[in-house]
Parts: structure tokens; sequence; C-alpha cells
């Protein structure tokens, strides 16, 4: 057991360098295009930029709420994959005498049949259906 | 005595009040009285089977387990002050309903409920021998007279209502702090050693009062302080006082009855059952100031009663003004004193309660209380004149009626309470600390009093007839048939206050007899316990 | 492992619960959909009864909270199910039902609902089952997330939609705070563990310093509990979000997050103070208050403040809902009163209900929970029609004008509820109040036992109110007729009822009350070796070993106590 005041920070200093390392990278980045980039300003690059379109009406248009549901169940599934592959990376090295193993097992499913709940709970709820 | 008649004393109002729910309204006034008759019965009964020669223990003792974790028990037992004031309650109760027969016309099944659940709590308060048991019925009472006072009052029963609970609401919260205080020092500052239930989580009032006692005086002055917030503005004490007067003014007639005869006695009857016995260093080191307040009570309160035009506020200070002597006597820590103040108690009930009937009783023919509408009734109503001249002068303290002995017994107490002439060895002499200058500044009150109350029977009683203007009269709509002077129902509820007013003042040698145990046990466990002065006095001290 | 997970078998019966009725609320038939409330009642009803035979933790300084905390959930919360009931979608299920329109599962809130109702008592319960300072977080924010969209759906008006935006953004300050204390917490103590951090925090505290970080993490966690307890500093959303949200919902928030919250706030100042006060006989952080004094002063000054602030703007109230929001705050003022007291005086002899502020704390959650439902209920079963044909439910204190005698079960049910709520004897509510003074008295804090007192005082002068106008005015102009939903009178009924038939029960829930505020005796071993290392008998090392596993031998004198039986 350590308080901060007893850590020895010197274990960090690898972290430290990494982000010192990120930091000047992304100021060199900015400061190299600002000093040596050409610059030709013009109406179409002063544009906000979307994804190559041309960006017309106003920024507070309502998406038809179908999207945002979309974007939900796509989560639920993202989410999952997220936690299945690491289970199923260390799973296996688990001892088979381990008695954690049983648990390891069942806290899975469990975290299946919860997506499984939000699959149907999707369903019935008319993600799926697009009329 | 057993602890089933006491238990059934103060349960029985409360059934009447069950069975008054589920019967129709038209039935609300017969069920009531039967109720309060069965109770005075019961109260009859209890009162004969009492062993007065042993007035100082606590007779019909019982005890029931409640909540073992908070220490709660339900457990009764009454002396012979109880007994007095069970038997008070109980009077007042059949009294209180037969007089509303006709005031009362609207919901009277709400009314008859709450004046029946109101005497239950309070019969409860007289029975109590647990700490918690005495404060919910204390605190129960209550929520009855702010219903009786707000729902059946007059003009202004809204305000007087919510000024009385709040004023006896904080207060009492304040006294359960420092009751709660006794309780945890019992339980955690003393040992098993130290006595009886000591060391134990208990709400045993005979318990905690021997560890009571233990506190040093520091801590027995925040628990007096603590205590007298509550039971002072109950009595009410001189600067706590301002309630009384507007809650007495708009309350009905039974209201009021019940607040002068029994509702105030809480206070003091709290004041001798907590005050006295719980911290004695106290109450002697702060006797003097509390006898102070009593005084200015009394002048103040008796010439405030002077100029008041309205006859029901007049009697109503007049209390604050009679309760300042019976606090008066119970400082004075001797045996007179106290005697005469639990007699008071009971003489006030009587002769204040009767004389709210009959304003009760006037204002119905009249509607009004102003001494500048009516007065000169004794042409138009005799009867009712030859009682209040009769009540008046027992509240002023006549000899032969009975304000006279127990206000002479207060004085008296007041008068003797001196340690200094005992050192002095002056005949007749208590260990006290007041004296005689406390009793002759009192004393002035009895002119006042005097002065007030012969006043208001003059203008009221005698001189030329006056009435009040015919349209004033009928505003209400259609008033009940009254008869001009007192009806038979009116002169039967009175009769039996006078019979006792009378009786108290000739022969009240029975009854201070029966006090003279459980008082003198008192100031002798006051003096016992009061530390350094209440160290043995030198030559001959001793009571009269 | 295994074993453990027998403490949590309440909250997965209830997650079960809300599987089944997220997925049969969006039932296109009609029958099948009114199962939701049912469904949820059973599962709530199995989990209470799980509940009460769990046996009590050992993980945390507090082991007794589990079965007792998770018990009353679920006791009110069966009630809150009553009185949910057509809370969302009455006015659909209305068309529905009158062939106007069919029904749509994207219109439909129900399931979300019901579900989100169970999520937050499941996240109540955790709270009490939590040993860690993460588990801790999600617990609370398990708890408080469903009630945001609860109150924003609860009723049409835009009011309920800002009410909810309110409240949500306000909890997520206070998330916030709480959750960098938690951070310092870990940063001061080195873990996140609670038996962990209690020994360390032990060990600084005999040492004789506690580590400034640590405090600071404990008082910024407190402060920011407090958003769930309703308390000052963060209490200013209350009246809004309580007059906002539909009454229903009002009740389940007056009683769910705060028990979550005061759960939360025992377990913390638990690790910090109270037993460990007197380690090993002695006097920790001295003049006999078994708290750090930062945080005894802290906590004084929020549970005063919280009092008055709470009575002083209850009374300025015209409408009954906003005065039960200003009095919700007022109420956990008083139990702050109990936490300061904690467990402080007499643990060794006569342990008893009276003398233990986390008791009384426990105690008064069950009362108030009950109490307060009552009044809440009442306004919920008043309605009328405005004139766009939207139900409004009864707000001020005209609309129940006379209610005793235009529809007595309703007007009844208010006048207990308030009297109970103000404490008055001998209704539930006294025995509550009672708890909490003579804990306050026990652990020697008069000045605040006083404050207290006149707080109670003030509060009669509202709840009388409340009394006065339902029970002693004439009904007259109210347009308020009762709910056609039968449940929601039922509830109030129930608690109405509870708050006189629970006096007699009174006993064996303080004894319950009792057992689950029992904190683990710790010994700290002060050995030859010094007092670096803390050592217990009560609290175990949690299960990853590479923490230092306990030195020396277990003291004999704690093997008995604290597991709560």
């Amino acid at each position: 057991m350590s308080t901060l005041g007893e850590v020895n920070l010197s274990s960090y200093l690898p972290l430290m360098v990494v982000v010192l390392m990120a930091a000047t990278f992304a100021a060199i980045n900015i400061v190299g295009t600002l000093l040596i980039g050409p610059k030709r300003p013009g109406k179409t690059k002063g544009l906000t930029y979307e994804s190559g379109m041309n960006p017309v009406g106003t920024a507070r248009k309502r998406f038809n709420v179908r999207f945002y549901l979309i974007a939900m169940v796509f989560l639920v599934f993202d989410v999952e994959i997220v936690f299945l592959y690491p289970w199923a990376a260390t799973y296996p090295n688990l001892a088979m005498s381990d008695p954690d193993r049983v648990i390891w097992f069942w806290r899975i499913l469990f975290f299946l049949f919860t997506t499984v709940v939000a699959y149907v709970y999707g369903y019935r709820k008319g993600v799926f259906r697009f009329d | 005595m057993s602890a089933t008649l006491l238990v059934i004393l103060t349960l029985l109002p409360l059934a009447g009040a069950a069975v008054l729910a589920l019967r129709p309204e038209g039935q609300a006034r017969t069920v009531a009285l039967w109720t309060t008759l069965l109770a005075l019965g019961a109260a009859g009964v209890a009162m004969v089977q009492f062993r007065w020669d042993h007035g100082a223990d606590m007779q019909g003792v019982g005890r029931l387990e409640w909540a073992p974790s908070l220490g709660l028990s339900l457990s009764v037992g009454a002396d012979s002050v109880a007994m007095l004031l069970i038997g008070l309650t109980a009077l007042l109760g059949p009294i209180c309903v037969y007089a509303s027969f006709t005031a009362i016309e609207h919901r009277r099944r709400t009314y008859y409920g709450w004046l029946l659940v109101l005497q239950s709590a309070m019969t409860g308060v007289f029975c109590a021998r647990d700490l918690v048991l005495f404060y919910t019925c204390f605190e129960f009472t209550l929520v009855p007279m702010y219903i009786l006072i707000s729902l059946y009052g007059s003009t202004n029963r809204k305000k007087a209502a919510t000024k009385f609970f709040l004023y006896t609401f904080t207060g009492s919260v304040l006294t359960l702090a420092g009751l709660l205080f006794v309780v945890w020092f019992n339980a955690t500052q003393l040992v098993p050693t130290d006595g009886p239930g000591a060391g134990k989580w208990t709400f045993d009032i005979g318990a905690l009062q021997h560890a009571a006692v233990r506190m040093s005086s520091g801590q027995q002055a925040w628990v007096l302080a603590a205590m007298m917030a509550g039971f002072a503005v109950k009595v009410p004490l001189f600067p706590l006082h301002t309630w009384l007067p507007l809650a007495h003014t708009e309350a009905p007639t039974a209201g009021s009855v019940i607040l002068a005869g029994v509702l105030l006695k809480l206070g003091t009857y709290g004041m001798y059952r907590f005050v006295l016995p719980f911290v004695p260093s106290a109450v002697v080191e702060y006797a003097p100031f509390l006898a102070v307040l009593c005084i200015m009570g009394i002048v103040y309160a008796g010439l405030i009663c002077w100029v008041q035009e309205d006859v029901k506020k007049l009697v109503a200070y007049s209390s604050v003004s009679h309760l300042g002597f019976c606090i008066l006597g119970m400082v004075a820590l001797n045996q007179i004193g106290l005697a005469g103040s639990v007699l008071y108690m009971v003489n006030h009930g009587l002769s204040t309660g009767a004389l709210f009937l009959l304003i009760g009783m006037m204002y119905e023919r009249y509607h009004t209380r102003s001494m500048r509408e009516v007065g000169g009734l004794a042409a138009k109503m005799p009867i009712w004149a030859t009682f209040m001249v009769f009540f008046a002068m027992a509240s002023v303290a006549l000899p032969g009626l009975n304000g006279f002995v127990s206000e002479f017994m207060c004085l008296m107490g007041a008068f003797q309470a001196d340690s200094e002439f005992v050192r002095a060895g002056q005949v007749g002499a208590t260990r006290g600390v007041l004296g005689p200058v406390y009793a002759a500044v009192a004393g002035t009150g009895i002119i006042v009093a005097a002065m007030y109350l012969l006043m208001m029977v003059g203008k009221m009683c005698f001189g030329p007839l006056r009435e009040p203007h015919a349209h004033h009269a009928h505003e209400s709509h259609a008033p009940p048939v009254l008869p001009p002077d007192l009806s038979a129902r009116e002169i039967v509820i009175l009769l039996p206050l006078a019979a006792l007013c009378l009786v108290l003042g000739l022969y009240p040698r029975p009854v201070l007899q029966t006090l003279e145990a459980p008082t003198t046990r008192a100031v002798d466990w006051v003096w016992e316990h009061a530390g350094v002065r209440g160290a043995p006095l030198a030559p001959q001290g001793g009571r009269p | 492992m295994i074993e453990r997970l027998s403490l949590l078998y309440p909250e997965i019966v209830l997650f079960l619960g809300a599987c089944l009725v997220m997925v049969i609320g969006l039932s296109p038939k009609r029958e099948v959909r009114s199962l939701c409330g049912f469904a949820s009642a059973g599962s709530l009803l199995i989990a209470g009864l799980l509940a009460i035979n769990t046996s009590a933790g050992n993980t945390t300084p507090l082991p007794g909270l589990l079965p007792y905390v998770k018990a009353i959930l679920a006791g009110v919360g069966l009630l809150l199910v009553l009185l949910l009931s057509g809370v969302v979608d009455r006015r659909d299920e209305e068309e529905i039902a009158a062939g106007r329109r069919a029904f749509s599962a994207m219109r439909s809130n129900r399931a979300e609902f019901h579900a989100f109702f169970l999520f937050s008592l499941m996240g109540a319960m955790l709270c009490a089952t939590a040993d860690d300072l993460i588990w801790l977080f999600l617990a609370l924010e398990l708890t408080s997330l469903p009630t945001y969209v609860m109150v924003a759906v609860s009723t049409r008006g835009t009011r309920a939609q800002e009410a909810g935006v309110k409240y949500f953004f306000l909890g997520a300050l206070g998330a916030g705070i709480f959750l960098y204390g938690f951070a310092l917490l870990y940063g001061g103590t080195g873990s996140t563990n609670l038996a962990q951090i209690a020994r360390e925090l032990a060990r600084q505290g005999a040492a004789g310093d506690i580590n400034p970080i640590a405090m600071a993490g404990l008082m910024l966690a407190v402060v920011g509990v407090s958003f769930k307890i309703a308390a000052v500093p963060m209490h200013f959303y209350t009246p809004d979000v309580y007059q906002g949200a539909a009454a229903p919902v009002s009740a389940m928030l007056a009683f769910v997050p705060k028990t979550a919250g005061f759960v939360t706030i025992l377990t913390l100042v638990s690790c910090a103070g109270w037993s460990y006060g007197f380690v090993d006989g002695r006097d920790v952080y001295g003049a006999g208050f078994a708290l750090p004094a930062e945080l005894r002063i802290a906590l004084w000054v929020i549970a005063a403040l919280t009092m008055t602030v709470g009575n002083v703007m209850a009374v300025l109230q015209t409408s009954i809902k906003r005065m039960l929001g200003y009095s919700s705050v007022a109420h956990s003022g008083y139990m702050l009163v109990g936490v300061l007291a904690g467990a402080a005086a007499g643990e060794e002899s006569g342990y008893s209900f009276a003398q233990s502020g986390v008791a009384a704390v426990l105690f008064y959650l069950l009362v108030y929970g009950v109490g307060n439902l009552g009044a809440f209920a009442v306004l919920a079963s008043m309605e009328r029609r405005n004139p766009d044909g939207e139900l409004v439910e009864a707000d001020e204190f005209g609309d129940v004008r006379g209610l005793c005698r235009s529809s007595p079960l309703a007007g009844w049910t208010m006048v207990l509820s308030a009297l109970s709520l103000l404490g008055l004897p001998p209704l539930l509510g006294f025995f509550g109040k009672f708890g909490l003074f003579s804990a306050g008295i026990a652990a020697g804090d008069y000045a605040l036992v006083v404050i207290l007192g006149l707080n109670s005082a003030i509060a009669a002068f509202y709840y009388l109110r409340l009394v006065a106008v339902s029970l002693l005015d004439e009904p007259q102009g109210s347009t308020y007729a009762p709910t056609t939903i039968l449940a929601r009178p039922l509830a109030g009924a129930v608690s109405a009822l509870g708050v006189i038939v629970l006096i007699a029960f009174a006993e064996p829930l303080m004894q319950a009350a009792t057992k689950a505020g029992r904190v683990a005796p710790m010994t700290l071993g002060v050995s030859p070796e010094g007092v670096r290392r803390a050592q217990t008998t009560e609290l175990p090392e949690p299960g990853t070993g590479d923490r230092g596993a306990p030195s020396g031998a277990p003291a004999p004198e704690g093997e008995h106590d604290g597991a709560g039986h």
C-alpha cells in the first residue's frame, strides 16, 4: 500500500516520454505547416468539411430518429465484440483445474444474455423495421 | 387500585371516539356523553379503591414492554397528586360534552371525537410512569386541541390555533431534548451499581429520577432550562404566556374549559413530576429566578385583566396570574407551598373552568363577549349571575371557598421559605431560597385579582341591564331555543363544580392529608439531593 | 467467489425482472403489456424476500447494511410500483382502448419506464453491496441515470423536460465532484477497496496525521453525494424537479436516490471514523468525537444548513410538491445528525438502537420513505383535466382543500402522512426522529440536537398547514376529482396504514436497523515493529493477493462480532 506522497515517480518516466513525444509531434506538424506550407485561400477551401459534400442548409438539421437507433444497435454489437475478444483470448489460458474457470464461463454467458435482451428489446421496439 | 383500571381510564375515551366515528352524526352527543360518564364512573371506582393514606406511593403500577430497543415500555401508575388530576380530568369530561350540546351544531362527530381523544391523552399524561409514554400523551394533546380551536373557535381561530401549536410544540421539543439527555446520562455515565436501572437505556421515570440527581450542577442547569422551555410555555409562565389569551378567546367553550382546567396543569404537573425530582440542585439555584417570573406574571397579567373589555380574555389573563401563584408555591420548596401548589392545580381547574362555562352560556345568548355591550345581567339572568358571583369569589380566593386555601398555602410557603430565618431560629421558617419579600410582592396580586374580578362581576351582573342590539344577537342562523336564564342542563353542569368549590373551601383537610406524604417526600428529595445548598442547616429547621 | 454471489441475488432478480419488463412492455397485446407492473412487483417481492435472507456481508466497515437496506428498498419499492401505475402512457393507452389509434412500440414508454425503475432500485441496492469505490460509483450512477429519464418522460408538459434536464446536469456535476473525490481518496490511501481505505485511514489517524489528499477526497465525495440526498449545497434542483415531475416519480426521487446517497455517505464516513476513532482504546481524533475534525465540521455545517434551509424554504411555498421537495431537503439534514453521531458511544457496553446514529439513519430512511410516499400518493390520486384534455395532478394547497370531506381516504392519508413526517407521537415518524434525537445526544452533539428540535418546530408549521387545509377546511372551489387509477390511492392508503401499523413492528424494525448499523470493530495492531501496517480480524483482505497479507495474529476480542448476528 502506498500513498501518493510515497510513490516513486521515476517509474512513470517512460510514460512521460511518450506524452512528450506525442505533444512534440503535434506541435511540429502544426507549426511546420504554418511556416512552410503554401497558402492559397479560396471560397471552397473556407467551407466546413463535410466528408466531401457541400454543406447546405442549417447545421441544426434534424436527422431521422432511426439513425440514432441504428447507432445504438451498432453499439450493442460493437461493445459485445470489445468484451468478447479479450475474453476469448484469455479464457483458454486458465488452467482446466482453476475453480474460477466456471465463473468466467458463466460471466460471459451472462454478458451474452444481456446483449440478447438488448437485441430482443430493439427488435420489439421496431428498430429493424424500415417502413 | 389496579393498573388495568388506569389503562381502562386512559383508553375508554379513545374507544368511545372509535365508536363515535362509526355512528351517525345524530348520535354523536349521546355516545360522547355516555363515554365520558362511564369514564367518570371508572375514575370514581379508582378513587374509591385508591389508598389515600399511602398517597406518596405509586399505586396501580403496571408495565408492558413495548420497544426494548429504545427502552420503551408502557408503564402506568399514580400517586395521590396524579390521582387528583385524573379525577379532575374525568370530572371535566362529561361537563364539557354536556356544555357543548347547544353550542356545537355542525360536524358534531369530529368535535366530540376529538374531545374524547383529548381526554384520553390527558389521562395518559397523568398515568404515565414511562418518559416516552408521558411525552407521547403530552404532545398528542396538541392535535385535538388544535382541531377544536381551529374548527369550532371564533373569528381568529386559525391564527390562535397555529400560535398555540407552534408555541407549545417548540417548547416541548426542547423538553424532549432535556429529558433524553437524562436518559443518556443514566445509560452511559452511570454503571449498574449506581442504582436501579442505572447503566441501562431506560425511560422509567422512577429509575431516571435516581440517575438525574447525579448530574453535575452545570448539567442540571441546562436540563432545567430545556425542561422549562416546554413546561413553562404550557403553564404558562410570564414571558411565554402570549399564546394563552388568544387561544382561550378563540376556543369554543369546552375547549377553554379543558385548556384552563387540565391542559395548563400538564405544565405544572410536568414540573412537579420532572423538574423538582430530576434537577434539585438547579431548582434550588434558580428558584428565585423562577419566583420572580411568577411574580411578574401575577402582577402584570393581573393589571392586563383590569383593562380588558373582552370578558373571556379577562379570565384567560387571570389564568396566567393564578398559575403564577401555583408555581410560586412549588418553587418555595417546602411542604406547605408544594401542597398548596398541587391543590391550586385542582382548584384553578374547577373555578376557572366554571367561569369559562358561564361566559360560554352568556355568549350563546348574546353572541358577544364585550363588557361594553352586555352588562347588568342579574336583572335578566339571576341564576347565571348567582353562579357568576360565586365562581368569581372562588377565583378571588374568598375565605371559605376553595381558592383561598390553595392561594394562602402558596403564599405561606413562599413566605416561610428562607434558610436564613431557619439559621436565625425563627419559628415556622423552612429552608428555602425565597422569603417574605417574595410573598409580599406576590400578595399584591391578590388585591389586583380582587379588583379585576369584582370589576368584572360588577359590570356583567349589576347595574342597569345592557344588551346588544337585536340584530346583533340574531345575526347567526336560527339560534337554538334557549331560555333567557340558565336551563336545567346548564345548572346541572355548574352544580357539581360549585359543590366541589364549596367543599374544598370549607373542609380541605382530607385532600391536604393525602397530599402531605407525597409533597413531603418530594421536598425532602429536593433538599437531600441539592448538593452544597442542601447541606443540613444549623438549629431548628423543620416544618411548621 | 461463488459464495459471495449470493449477496447479489436480489440485484440479479431485479435485473432479470427489468429484462422481462423491457420485453413484455412492448407487446402489441394490451393484456401482456398490462403485466408490466405485476412483473416489476413480482421481482421486487422476490428480491425483498431474498434480501431478508441474505447473510450480512463481511467486506465493508458496515457489513450489516446489506440485508436491511435491500429489504426496505424492496418494500417501499413495492408501494412505488403501485403508485407509478399509469404514469407514462395513460393517454396513449386510453386512445388505443378507444380504438383511435393502433399501438406503436416506438411511441410507448411503458417498458423503459418500468425497467428504469427497477434498474434504479438495483443501483441503490448495489450501493449497499459495494465494497469498492469503483463499484460504489457505478452503483450510484446506476441509481441516478434512469431517474433522469424517468423525470423527463413522466408527464407530457415541458416542465417535466425542464426538470429532467436540470436534474441531469446537476446530477452530472455531482457525479463529477464525487468521482474526483473518489480519485483523491484513492490517491491518499492507495486503494479503492473500502476495507483497505478504512485500514489505511485508521493507520494514518493513529499515526497522528491523515493524508490531506485523502481527507480532501473524502470531503469532496461527501459533498458530491449530497446531490443524491438533496443536501446543501447540492439541493437547488429539488423543488423544481419535484414539481416538474409527476408526483409518483417525485415520490421515488425522494426515496431511492436518497437511500443510495445515505448508504454511500454512511459507508464512506464509516471508513474514516466512529469505531476507528477509538483504536485500541485510544481517542485518535481527540475531543471525544470519533470522526476526524475536518470531516466532522463539514458534516456538522452541512447538517445544520440543510435542516434550516429546507425548513425555512418549505414554509414559504404555495405548491405542495415544492414544499415536499424542500422538506425532503430538511429530512436529509435530520438524518445527517445521525451520520454525525455514528456509532460513537457505548459500542462495548449495551450497544443499542438508541445510541447508534447509523441505526437511526437507517430506520429513518424507512420512516421517511413510507410517510413521504403517502403524501405524494395523495397528490397523484387527485387530478383534473386542463383545457387541452391533459390530466393535471393536484399541486397547490387549494387543490386539497377539505379533502377529508370530499374524499376521506385521500384526505386521511394526507393527514396521517403529514403528521408522521412531522414526527408527532405516537406515529411512526416519532420513533424515527426519536432515534435521531437520542443518537445525537448520546454522541454529545447538543447544539445540533437543539437545531434539530427547533427545525422540527418550524416543520410543524408547514405540515400542519397541510393537515389543516385538508382536514379542517370546507371543500370548495376545487375542480379536482379522484383519479380512476385505483392503485394510486391504494398505495397511499397502504403507506398511511403503515405509519400506524408499523408502530407495532417498530421493535423488530429497530432491531434490524441496529443490526444493520453495527460497525465492524477494528483493532489496529500497534506492534513493536511499528504502526506501519494495519491489521484487522474483521476486515478481510480483498481477493487479490498482491497487496500484502496482514501480519500478526488476529486480536481475539473481535472474533464474534461484526458479522451482524
